[in-house]
């Protein structure tokens, strides 16, 4: 909320006078006989005190010296003094009554030396120079925000919408302060009507806006669904977005886009901005379709840019027929770039194989071999390879590997000799592999099959294989019956905890906790040392996760006391911890 | 129970403990059986930098002595170790909680009692544990508690009571009572001046106006001020209290305003007695004397007891960091008991009440630590009748800069907090024996 504060509470830019002072050239060493001009200078050295001495000097002579004052004014600033400059300003004042920066000063003065009633006074002053600015309520407001007297500041916008009868008048910084205090429904209301005057106030709405607790979310949506200017409508889709319903955001900007291109795109270009980091299928819709709506509205080749981007978002989202509409349009566009044709490449290779078009995949991706990098190029035969074996085609998938002999084709080749249920070669080629093949989540999961091949003393196990090929091609049910039954025929200390306990986690991610529960019960024996606690820890998880905290509490202390020497140990603690409620939940 | 049944299970039972543990309990069997003193029949609990969680070790000792065990608080000896009689519970407590504890024969703790007969140390015999009570308001407030974050990681129960509880004469059955961020000046903390239109702050005017009606009370600062005497009548009863933040300052103010308009409008609809820092009877109250009041109502602090200003935009002080003061173990070792700790010097924490300043203190007062060179000191103590209460200042001593909204700390990532060590002193040290705290 600060930083809502801090941006509307800027104290004004003395952009005129520091102009004037820039205008001396060359000055030196050498004092300047004009006083205000030494006391710039003095200030640019960070000599405040004598810089103050100076521009007094130059107020001496010419009380009403706007360069001088607001020398002075920074200065003393910079010397925690900002009260001192009173009398100056007093003086500038008579010397120059109807300029109102000066009854700025003198304004932020009384405010430095906490005088409430002085600053309401110069206020009332300066505002009676000009009946229809609202500068003097602004600062008024401002001082008060600084002292972090909210009521005061709210007294002021006030103070201004009543004698400058406008009823709109400072609502940005009215809805600023009434969201620090938390009266959310007023706050929306004078953020509806701040955003219709400036849209420039939309990002700092949202931001404000966003930290509304849940309950008074729905209300203030109906507020500004209420509201005829569609700024207030693109806030409304913006908190929308923010508050996890992205498609239900888009629908309510598509309503409200304006004709003009220009006003289009920034409306538009305000909703990307909240969904952009947000994941998730919806999110990713709502993306996609904004980019759509935004490409269509930009000449040149930001257009096609733009429509791959909004390809990719739609093959996230699981809409991979418009992703590949989109990305013919943009492949046979003759606006597209060159650098585009990779981006484009990927994300239709992509689209292809997890439509189950392998082959047709691989013959797109051969057209386009002439226009992309080899790494490119090699990363995207991985892609296709991984699409046979998905598709219960391993063998295919051989050929295209036999050729990469960069560390994620030894990653892949390695997979390959699993599923065939080679374990000897399988465990040389995952190793070579090393841990920095792929991504992070793909080197963890190498990882693991490493650890659970380790403790097994064959050669060969086409039954693992092949369950683990199933576990690839998404078939949890078959892959879950497979791995029981190869666990079945193993010894518990040569592989079958590993394999239980990596069966019960699969079963976990689908949501089958009752299998889960059975396996990892079923791996957590004494005779399998190394996974005995890992197992314990995996079925106390989801215990708790299942609400049995009183059940994973006893498990989780048979753990703790039965391997104490388990690097599992810390974690088990803090699991402990949880399950007692001993740590706050946030 | 057969001899045949009462070894399997003992059986059982030894099956279910780690290795050190395992031998630890053989070597209590054994020696048992042998009728002699176990070899290692004692545990050391260390509280110096070879504890791995200082924390959780307050509570492994409150619950050794909530089994009837006689443990002892050996004052100043490795920064105020704990020594447990060895059972088979608490090393099983210590390695499901990851607190280090040290066996030890009946001849390393006769080197040790010799060690603190000769030096500036004292051995404390812990014999009940404390009845615990924290004051806290039915509805949940938008900030924590460092004390109920403190008995939840260390593992000590406590009940929760509010006003209709203290009010009828509830507080008769705990031994300790916790205070933290309540306004006993009934002002709700002046958090009107900020959040106005907050629903938590509306929900709490709202429960708060209905709870002194149904009390009798015409006003809330009335009803707390009646909350603040039946809690110094608990103290007078012999009751011990722990007091943090706002309740500090406020408690006493409630106390010494009997009679006085002490509260804005905002909360009872008169403005404060423009009088009222002349008016106040400071023989009532437990801690300061002399303060004046803030009259103005827009202003957000209650008094010049508080020396860290923090709301006050132009008075606002920074934070430093306080030191512990050493005192006699043997000669006062109730305030030695209050600063245990591992560390001397600690960083500084704020609160709606941060530190409470010199010239606002009772005589009577101890000092348990202070900003050297500052005009405030931060933990003090005092009795008052067969009572004792000491007084925290700040909010969360992991948390310097606290704002309301912010996440509660999790204590799991500070095991070692000096600071919340100061806040568990308090809650042990009403289980020493009695005789102990009479000095």
């Amino acid at each position: 909320m600060k930083s809502v504060l801090c941006l509307l509470c800027a104290k004004p830019v003395l952009v005129g006078v520091l102009a004037l002072a820039a205008g001396t050239p060359g000055l030196g060493a050498q004092q300047s006989p004009d006083p205000a001009r030494r006391g710039f200078e003095l200030e640019r050295r960070g000599n405040y005190a004598e810089a103050a001495d100076a521009y007094r000097e130059a107020l001496k002579k010419k009380p009403g010296d706007p360069a001088a004052l607001f020398g002075l004014e920074r200065s003393l600033i910079a010397l925690d003094k900002p009260a001192d400059i009173l009398p100056e300003a007093r003086a500038a004042i008579t010397a120059s009554p109807g300029t109102g920066a000066f009854y700025g000063v003198a304004l932020r003065a009384w405010a430095a030396a906490d005088q409430p009633d002085s600053v309401r006074a110069v206020a009332a002053r300066w505002a009676a120079l000009d009946s229809t600015d609202e500068t003097a309520y602004r600062e008024w407001g401002a001082a008060a925000i600084s002292r972090h007297d909210n009521a005061e500041a709210r007294k002021a916008y006030e103070t201004a919408r009543e004698r400058l009868r406008r009823p709109d008048a400072l609502a940005g910084d009215l809805a600023a302060v009434l969201s620090e205090q938390h009266d959310w429904a007023n706050a929306v209301r004078e953020w509806a009507t701040a955003v219709a005057k400036v849209n420039g106030y939309r990002s700092t709405a949202v931001a404000a806006l966003s930290q509304a607790p849940e309950n008074a979310r729905p209300e203030l949506l109906r507020t500004l669904g209420s509201q005829s200017s569609p700024p207030a409508r693109w806030l409304e889709a913006d908190l929308r977005a923010r508050w996890r319903d992205p498609l239900g955001g888009y629908q309510v900007l598509s309503a409200n886009i304006p004709p003009d291109r220009g006003r289009a795109v920034e409306a538009i270009s305000g909703f990307l901005d909240q969904v952009r980091d947000q994941n998730g299928p919806d999110a990713r819709r709502a993306q996609a379709l904004a980019l759509v709506a935004l490409a269509d509205r930009t000449p040149g080749p930001g257009g096609p840019q733009l429509r791959l981007e909004a390809a990719q978002a739609f093959a996230d989202a699981g809409d991979e027929a418009t992703a590949k509409r989109l990305l013919s349009g943009v492949s046979t566009d003759p606006a597209t770039a060159a650098g585009l044709t990779s981006g484009a490449a990927t994300t239709l290779v992509g689209v292809l194989v997890k439509e189950g078009k392998v082959q047709d995949a691989e013959r797109k991706l051969e057209e386009l071999k002439p226009d992309l990098v080899s790494e490119d190029y090699l990363a995207l035969r991985r892609t296709i390879a991984w699409g046979w074996v998905r598709a219960g085609k391993p063998e295919r998938a051989d050929a295209i590997v036999a050729a990469d002999s960069s560390v994620e084709g030894l990653a892949l080749a390695g997979r390959l000799q699993l599923f065939r249920g080679r374990l000897d070669s399988a465990e040389a080629l995952l190793k070579l592999a090393g841990p920095y093949a792929g991504s992070r989540e793909e080197a963890t999961a190498r990882t693991a099959l490493l650890a659970m091949l380790q403790p097994m003393q064959l050669d060969s196990l086409p039954a693992l294989g092949s369950a683990l090929l199933a576990v690839e091609r998404g078939d949890t049910t078959h892959a879950l019956e497979q791995l029981d039954n190869v666990a079945e025929s193993l010894p518990a200390d040569q592989g079958a905890s590993e394999i239980r306990l990596y069966a019960g986690r699969l079963a976990q991610s689908a949501g089958r906790n009752a299998d889960a529960e059975r396996l990892f019960r079923s791996a957590a024996v004494p005779d399998a040392k190394a996974t005995a606690p890992a197992a314990q820890l995996a079925l106390a998880q989801l215990l708790l996760e299942t609400g049995r905290a009183k059940e994973a509490t006893a498990l989780l202390e048979n753990m703790i006391l039965g391997f104490p020497d388990s690097a599992l140990i810390p974690q088990a603690r803090r699991l402990l911890d949880q399950a007692r409620g001993a740590v706050p939940e946030t | 129970m057969r001899r045949r049944d009462f070894v399997g299970q003992a059986l059982g039972l030894l099956a279910t403990l780690g290795p050190t543990s395992r031998l630890l309990a053989l070597d209590l069997a054994g020696a048992g059986a042998r009728g002699v003193r176990p070899r290692a029949g004692w545990l050391l609990v260390p509280m110096d930098d070879a504890q791995s969680d200082h924390l959780k070790a307050y509570g492994l000792t409150y619950r050794s002595v909530q089994r009837g065990i006689r443990a002892e608080w050996l004052l100043n000896y490795r920064n105020g170790s704990f020594l447990i009689p060895a059972d088979q519970a608490t090393p099983r407590d210590a390695a499901l909680s990851g607190i280090s504890v040290e066996p030890l024969d009946d001849g390393a703790v006769l080197q040790i009692r010799a060690e603190i007969q000769s030096g500036n140390m004292d051995a404390i015999p812990l014999e009940k544990a404390p009845k615990v009570a924290v004051y806290v308001p039915p509805n949940a407030p938008p900030w924590d508690d460092a004390v109920t974050m403190a008995l939840n990681y260390a593992g000590i129960q406590f009940e929760k009571i509010w006003d209709p509880e203290v009010l009828r004469d509830g507080l008769r059955k705990y031994d300790w009572l916790h205070l933290h961020h309540e306004d006993f000046t009934g002002q709700y903390s002046k958090f009107y001046l900020n959040y106005a239109g907050a629903p938590w702050l509306l929900d709490m005017v709202k429960q708060n106006t209905a709870m002194a009606r149904t009390l009798g009370f015409a006003t809330v600062p009335e009803e707390k001020k009646a909350v603040a005497r039946a809690i110094a009548a608990y103290l007078e009863r012999g009751g011990f209290l722990f007091a943090m933040c706002t309740a500090t300052e406020t408690l006493d103010l409630a106390l010494a305003g009997q009679g006085v308009d002490i509260a804005t409008d905002y909360a009872d609809r008169t403005p404060m007695d423009p009088n009222a820092s002349a008016k106040m009877h400071w023989d009532l109250a437990l801690a300061f004397q002399n303060a004046r009041l803030e009259l103005n109502p827009s202003v957000p602090v209650f008094s010049d007891i508080d020396g860290h200003q923090v709301n006050s935009l132009d008075r606002r002080q920074p934070l430093g960091s306080f030191t512990l003061f050493n005192f006699s173990a043997k000669i006062d070792p109730v305030a030695t008991m209050l600063v245990q700790n591992h560390r001397q010097v600690i960083p500084d924490f704020y609160g709606l009440t941060t530190s409470f300043t010199r010239r606002t203190l009772k005589s009577s007062v101890t000092v348990l630590a202070d900003e050297p060179g500052a005009p405030w000191v931060k933990y003090i103590h005092g009795e008052r009748g067969q009572g004792t209460w000491t007084f925290f200042g700040g909010h969360d001593p992991e948390d310097p800069q606290h704002q309301i909204g912010d996440p509660p700390t999790d204590l799991s990532l500070h095991p070692h907090s000096p600071g919340y060590r100061l806040i568990l002193n308090n809650v042990l040290f009403p289980a020493a024996k009695k005789k102990e705290l009479k000095t």
